[in-house]
């Protein structure tokens, strides 16, 4: 299995790589259409990531909504709005926006180098079976579910309400 | 998935687990070409004949060289990028719409341990891939700098976002029934009975969403040539058109296998595992084949659906139906039921979607809510 730990660990970069590169290529790609392509391959590749944390329920569910379902909604949303390829992404808003880029930043790596990240992900669980997961998610915590479910549904609603056309209008 | 899927489909054939997965890849994209050289064939002489056509019948004999002909003819063809297109979107969005595609066809058995890997969620990973699909088609309307091409995929990522709810509901109840969403398990949990004859409303439901994923006839809207003139790949020329062409029968392919394995027993029945691997192939084979007939059938009898009809016969009949038959499912396995019952409500179900379909296709078209032009015609057939 010599082989199969290396070609894993070269991928691993490869990916690691290729999450990176994608996520500058949103900041600084300029368009807001290239912008949602970089981040869809920005997401798969954390997708990828999960499955090389053999949580693969994980991974898949991140290509589901994100690769599939966010992303998407984004790029809809560019072409009902007619963004063009070439429209300029930097406004008068430009400098407010830095500032709070730079203090989230700020915090998120504070974060990250604070916390005590366990050192190895060799006792980490991996390959739950999907069973386990759908007990726990209904079961244990099925309260907070059905609340998520809820919330979903009242925006759901909303949106429903905000967008029907009148008779008339 | 290297490393990640839990089991190889039975052993390691080729060396190094990564090294068999790559050989086992190249093999299923040979097939594939052949397959969707073929179907590009058999396409042109099925729907000829129900055109009382004869179909293609110059190159090699009855035609079988013209898929070929076909394919060399477009790779000599002049590539062409008009000026106004977004280059890097533009040019890779015929690929990206086929990586899809080829996601689920590492996750297909063709036969018992005959496939690429062996996914252990492969319903839900079939799901995500196909969720993926849209993304290559947005591109290419995005990308192309031409309004038709816009339209186009604004019409397809409407469609497909849609008509996905219903899909995925429909596979749904058949994880329900079959407890697991391993491919190759709910292949053998259909030794005796395909799970066809248990759910048949969520067979009618999968099968007409199926068709609106793949913009097959009466759902044709994204690639409508007499409104858009070819939807959003209109710019595309030679080998990207080709790409697309390719993915649109490579996912018809990919389409009927998967169906043929949730809903009509893969593999499996009838006698699959009793009389080996050549009989499963065939079993495969035979299924997907008329799989795919089925799908030509309704693209020539059926006409197209106008986008209005399209959205609401989603959201008010698929759907409330496929809602219907998850919360029967969740009943019937609950309190342990025997399975006649699956069959029976389900059956009704099928049978009121069918019967619901064919009244308001008989009855008189109203025209109350339409407006402008539509409102006109609709005025004027009456």
């Amino acid at each position: 299995m010599g082989g199969a730990i290396v070609a894993t660990e070269i991928l691993w970069w490869i990916f690691a790589a290729g999450i990176v590169g994608a996520a500058l290529g949103v900041v600084f790609s300029g368009s807001v259409i290239h912008s949602a392509i970089f981040l869809i391959l920005s997401l798969a590749g954390v997708g990828a990531m999960y499955l090389f944390l053999m949580v693969e329920f994980l991974a898949l569910v991140q290509f589901l909504i994100y690769g599939g379902a966010v992303t998407v909604l984004i790029l809809l949303a560019l072409m009902l709005t007619r963004m063009g390829a070439g429209e300029k992404v930097n406004g008068a808003q430009a400098p407010v926006a830095f500032m709070v880029a730079v203090a989230l930043g700020a915090i998120l790596l504070s974060v990250a180098v604070r916390t005590a990240w366990p050192g190895d992900t060799g006792d980490m669980p991996h390959n739950i079976a999907i069973e386990a997961v759908s007990e726990k998610l209904f079961l244990d915590f099925g309260a907070p579910f059905v609340i998520a479910s809820v919330l979903l549904l009242v925006a759901l609603i909303g949106a429903i309400v905000l967008a029907r056309q009148e008779d008339g209008e | 998935m290297n490393g990640a899927s839990p089991l190889p489909f039975g052993d390691v054939f080729f060396g190094w687990s990564w090294l068999d997965a790559i050989i086992r890849i190249v093999i299923v994209v040979l097939l594939m070409t052949v397959v969707v050289v073929y179907l590009t064939y058999g396409e042109r002489k099925v729907v000829a004949r129900i055109q009382q056509r004869l179909g293609p019948n110059r190159v090699g004999p009855w035609g079988l060289l013209q898929g070929f002909a076909d394919a060399i003819k477009l790779l000599i063809k002049e590539d062409i990028r008009p000026r106004a297109a977004d280059r890097w979107v533009f040019e890779f969005a015929p690929f990206l719409t086929f990586i899809p595609v080829l996601m689920v066809l590492a996750a297909l058995p063709f036969a018992r341990d005959w496939g690429v890997r062996n996914v252990t969620l492969g319903l839900l990973f079939v799901n995500a891939a196909l969720g993926l699909n849209i993304v290559g088609i947005m591109m290419a309307g995005l990308g192309s700098g031409n309004k038709y091409a816009l339209l186009g995929g604004v019409r397809a990522a409407a469609q497909m976002i849609s008509y996905e709810i219903p899909l995925v509901i429909s596979i749904l109840c058949v994880a329900m029934v079959a407890g697991t969403l391993d491919l190759n398990a709910i292949a053998i949990l259909q030794e005796d009975r395909p799970f066809l004859l248990l759910q048949p409303l969520a067979f009618v439901i999968f099968f007409t969403a199926m068709l609106s994923e793949l913009h097959r006839a009466p759902f044709d809207i994204p690639v409508a040539e007499s409104e858009i003139v070819g939807g959003y790949f209109v710019e595309y020329s030679g080998i990207r058109w080709s790409m697309f062409q390719l993915t649109e029968y490579a996912s018809l392919w990919a389409f009927s296998i998967f169906g043929s394995v949730v809903f009509l027993g893969g593999w499996e029945f009838p006698m699959g595992s009793d009389w080996g691997w050549g009989w499963q192939l065939f079993l495969t084979f035979v299924k997907s084949l008329a799989w795919i007939i089925a799908v030509m059938w309704v693209r020539t009898t059926v006409p197209r659906l106008r986008i209005d009809q399209l959205m609401s016969f989603c959201w008010k009949v698929l759907l409330p139906m496929s809602l219907v038959q998850l919360l029967m499912n969740g009943f019937i396995l609950v309190y342990d039921w025997p399975q006649e019952l699956l069959t029976l409500t389900s059956g009704i179900g099928a049978a009121a979607l069918v019967g619901f379909v064919l009244y308001r296709t008989a009855r008189h078209p109203s025209v109350a809510h339409l407006v402008g032009s539509y409102k006109r015609a609709g005025a004027a057939a009456q």
